[in-house]
């Protein structure tokens, strides 16, 4: 009982930090139908942009969130910009584009760092805290509440802001958007933009657990694509309860099965939702089929 | 009187609450030419689609030859014969118009030049062997119907489905279509046509079924049917054609 | 003679163009292997350009195989690094524990391939775009996953290592001239099978299928049928590739294999960037980038970390912004160009 609780408390933080990580993949990719392999790269200069206001501002990680986000949300506005708008309709190539990004992003921090380890300390990143006999670290409580927080903020904002009510009929039916004379484009553009955001505030709470390296973002995306399918495709619960399931799966596959496969067993699970019901657990039936029309 | 040639017995779709079509049946004789009318979103090719199995029935048979074919996906259908084109075209694009044309004839013609030479036979039946180096997306609008009727006609079928194919087509490229379909029904084609087109209708039908609301309303000689005021005003407008 | 049968003539007597025969096409192949066949001629005394050339010789390939389910048949796997790898292990496993001839060993390793491709990509071929191209890495992470669990099969993480047994039937070249000449063997084989497959009703059906798959029904073509034949051939190409791979470097193990950016991304890089769904493409895409990748990496590769790869990036991004159709785009684009003025002038 005990091990069973421990388990599941590991996995419900394996999961808020898989849920974080996929909130805005699972807006690019449930919005503009985007592979936007280049993801984990965002989550990762979020992630250097915390050292970065560490060490150039003094500001404790979680300060930097008040710059390190709205800095990744004019990076995703760019990166829009420039690189996928001129390719919109073309999803090969915006794959093969993002993935020239990854391997820039990349080597371009690497040799900016010239390969030398950061880490991001924390005053109360380190602090651990006692629920019952399980000790856990505030910094991965953190990101439970901020993954609950920002899940709930983003479903408001698509409910009840005039750019997320946009954002969420642009989702719908793009040729219907359009006649009710919403911008698609510069729709497009923002929700980029506040997924990119998104992967930043991941970065910045992931900071003070792990040890950065330009690479670290691939240790994220395919997950992070697995929980996004998961939980269906434009729907914030969606990527909550879905990073919930892939943590919590994860977990009990690592101690339970073999620690050596857990990766492959919600990769399994992941392909039979998406054989069954590619919509997802939470998404609507025939989403997936949706943008895809007009990139015939 | 024997088996019908091809036949829909009770044939009805559901979607969701939605009775798209309700309780239709006839049957067609051999090289018989019949007609579909009715208003838009009457359910005419949805009925078409169920007929060429893009989508199952919920309750009635098609029959083709005797033979209950509603269990036969598409490409059986077409197989036995049954030919069709979509309403909105569907050319290969970045194929040429022979190789669009020998897609279909492929079919009936597994080698390479055999199903070449074939598709050039198709072209030139339908008007378009002048064009058919070029890319499909750089045919007209006329051009792109014909091919569509091509690659059916390339099925070498006993039946064929045409569905709205003169909308779009001015006055002349009508006149050249129906020639044409009265060119290969004399060769002993069967049609069964979904069409808006009241002239066309009356130029190039025996009978015609009206379809409202999914529901197969009335059904006899093009001139019978063509005759009755409230057919020619509730479902084509006052348009004079 | 009825009316369709004397159009038919006439209009046979007067087509200047249609489809090649078999002369024709068979001539372009020809100069092709020959044209591809001069960079080794000429520099196949330098030993970092002979080891450059081999490896775009392999991805050309390989590239080329992946362009057959991909570029022709519009279903865009990035989940090819599978069957890369159970060419390679196969085989490599064949001659290790069994010193059975790599050339024999060809065979199975195709086979099996083929069949566990048509076994994993059937579930998957009703999805559309981009959740097929995820579907599909999802397989590349399991099959690693697997690799390095089964350590009794494919030696775990630490892989297998190929002893240096050199000989013709071992497929072990001490001179290495041998292995670009066997690479190009394998591009040879890959574009052939390529042009003999767009020239028979596969083909035909497989491009119908890409474009539209509904009027592709209408025409009589079992669209499941065509996917799962596209997926045998180019997975047993693609193992053929694996196997000769593992001869080549002749230590193989999972990092290696599954690898998204060397091997199962690297193939649609390339047969992007060279243009997708032509013959010739992928083996151009090849051809500017691995040379450009490893002279970069020569180059810089000292100096700057990273610096190389940056390049290459920035290579590729202007690439896909420029070059949507790839090299064979732009190639097209100009002669459409030079033909307009010539009718103009």
């Amino acid at each position: 009982m005990d091990a069973l609780l421990h388990v599941l408390v590991i996995g419900v933080l394996l999961g808020g930090i898989y849920g974080l990580v996929a909130l805005g993949l699972n807006l690019i990719f449930g919005v503009i139908r985007i592979v936007n392999f280049a993801h984990g790269e965002l989550v990762m200069l979020g992630m250097y942009g915390a050292y970065l206001a560490y060490s150039l501002l003094g500001l404790d990680a979680y300060v930097s969130i008040l710059v390190v986000v709205p800095a990744l949300f004019v990076v995703g506005l760019v990166v829009y910009r420039l690189v996928l708008q001129p390719l919109h309709g073309e999803s090969s190539m915006q794959i093969f584009a993002t993935f020239a990004l990854v391997i820039i992003f990349q080597n371009v921090v690497l040799a900016v760092t010239r390969g030398e380890g950061y880490s991001v300390p924390s005053r109360i990143a380190g602090h651990t805290l006692e629920l019952g006999d399980v000790r856990v670290t505030v910094s991965r409580l953190a990101i439970l509440a901020a993954v609950t927080l920002a899940a709930v903020g983003l479903h408001l904002f698509l409910q009840r802001t005039m750019v997320g009510k946009s954002i969420r009929a642009v989702t719908q039916d793009r040729q219907a958007a359009r006649l009710m004379g919403i911008n698609v484009e510069r729709t497009f553009m923002i929700t980029f933009g506040v997924g990119s955001a998104l992967a930043g505030l991941a970065g910045v709470l992931l900071a003070p657990i792990y040890t950065l390296s330009p690479g670290i973002g691939g240790n994220f995306i395919l997950a992070a694509f697995a929980v996004v399918v998961l939980g269906g495709l434009g729907s914030v619960a969606g990527a909550y309860a879905g990073g919930m399931i892939v943590g919590i799966v994860e977990a009990f596959a690592g101690y339970y099965i073999d620690p050596e496969l857990k990766q492959a067993i919600w990769f399994l699970i992941f392909l039979a939702v998406l054989i069954v019901r590619p919509s997802g657990l939470f998404g609507q039936p025939g989403a997936e089929e949706i943008g895809f029309r007009e990139q015939e | 009187m024997s088996e019908p040639f091809f036949a829909a017995r009770g044939i009805a779709k559901r979607f969701g609450g939605l009775l798209a079509v309700d309780d239709v049946s006839f049957a067609l004789g051999k090289g018989e030419v019949v007609s579909v009318i009715g208003p838009n979103g009457a359910g005419k090719t949805t009925l078409f689609n169920l007929l060429t199995g893009q989508l199952a029935p919920s309750a009635g048979e098609v029959a083709f030859n005797g033979q209950v074919i509603n269990a036969l996906p598409p490409e059986r259908r077409a197989r036995l014969g049954l030919g069709r084109t979509f309403q909105i075209a569907k050319p290969l694009v970045t194929l040429s118009a022979l190789q669009n044309v020998m897609v279909g004839t492929f079919l009936r013609h597994p080698r390479l030049h055999d199903a070449e030479d074939r598709a050039w036979a198709v072209l030139a039946q339908v008007g378009l062997a002048h064009r058919a180096e070029l890319r499909a997306s750089q045919l007209t609008l006329s051009e792109r119907r014909r091919l569509e009727v091509a690659r059916a006609l390339a099925l070498e079928p006993v039946i064929i489905l045409l569905d709205e194919v003169m909308a779009g087509l001015n006055a002349t490229e009508i006149g050249e279509a129906i020639a044409l379909f009265q060119r290969i029904h004399g060769a002993g084609m069967t049609f069964l046509i979904i069409e808006h087109n009241l002239k066309v209708v009356r130029a190039f039908s025996e009978r015609v079924i009206v379809i409202d609301h999914g529901r197969k309303i009335a059904e006899g000689s093009a001139d019978d049917i063509l005759s009755r005021p409230e057919v020619v005003t509730a479902y084509l407008g006052s348009r004079r054609h | 003679m009825d009316a369709t049968s004397a159009a038919y003539v006439e209009t046979r007597a007067a087509r200047a163009g249609g489809i090649p025969r078999v002369q024709r096409a068979a001539a372009l192949y020809l100069g092709g292997l020959v044209l591809a066949f001069v960079p080794l001629a000429v520099l196949s005394n330098d030993a970092f350009w002979l080891t450059v050339l081999t490896y775009t010789y392999l991805f050309a390939g390989l590239a080329v195989a992946w362009n057959i389910l991909a570029g022709f048949g519009g279903q865009f796997s990035l989940g090819h690094g599978v069957f890369f790898a159970i060419g390679a292990y196969v085989t490599a496993t064949l001659f290790v524990d069994h010193g059975l001839s790599p050339w024999v060993s060809l065979v199975p390793s195709a086979l099996a391939s083929a069949i566990v491709g048509a076994l994993i990509f059937l579930p998957t071929f009703r999805l559309k775009g981009s959740f097929f191209a995820i579907a599909t890495l999802a397989f590349n992470e399991v099959a690693l996953v697997l690799a390095n669990y089964a350590e009794s099969l494919t030696g775990g993480p630490r892989g297998i290592q190929v002893p240096f047994r050199a000989g013709f039937a071992n497929m072990i070249f001490a001179d290495s001239r041998g292995y670009a000449i066997l690479m190009l063997g394998f591009m040879a084989l890959a574009v052939g099978v390529s042009v003999v497959l767009m020239r028979t009703r596969l083909g035909y059906y497989l491009l119908a299928v890409r474009e539209n798959e509904d009027a592709a029904r209408a025409a009589g073509i079992s669209v499941v049928q065509v996917k799962l034949r596209a997926t045998a051939l180019s997975a047993a190409l693609t193992a053929v590739g694996g196997a000769l791979f593992a001869m080549y470097v002749r230590t193989i193990d999972p990092p290696t294999l599954f690898s998204l950016p060397d091997v199962g991304v690297k193939f649609a890089l390339l047969a992007l960037i060279g243009g997708m769904g032509t013959i010739v493409g992928p083996v151009l895409g090849a051809f500017l980038i691995v040379p450009l990748e490893s002279y970069l990496r020569a180059l810089l590769g000292g100096s700057l970390p990273g610096l190389h790869l940056i390049i290459l990036g920035v290579v590729m991004l202007l690439a896909a912004l420029f070059m949507r159709r790839g090299i064979t785009g732009v190639i097209d684009a100009a002669l459409v160009r030079w033909r307009h003025r010539r009718r103009h002038v």
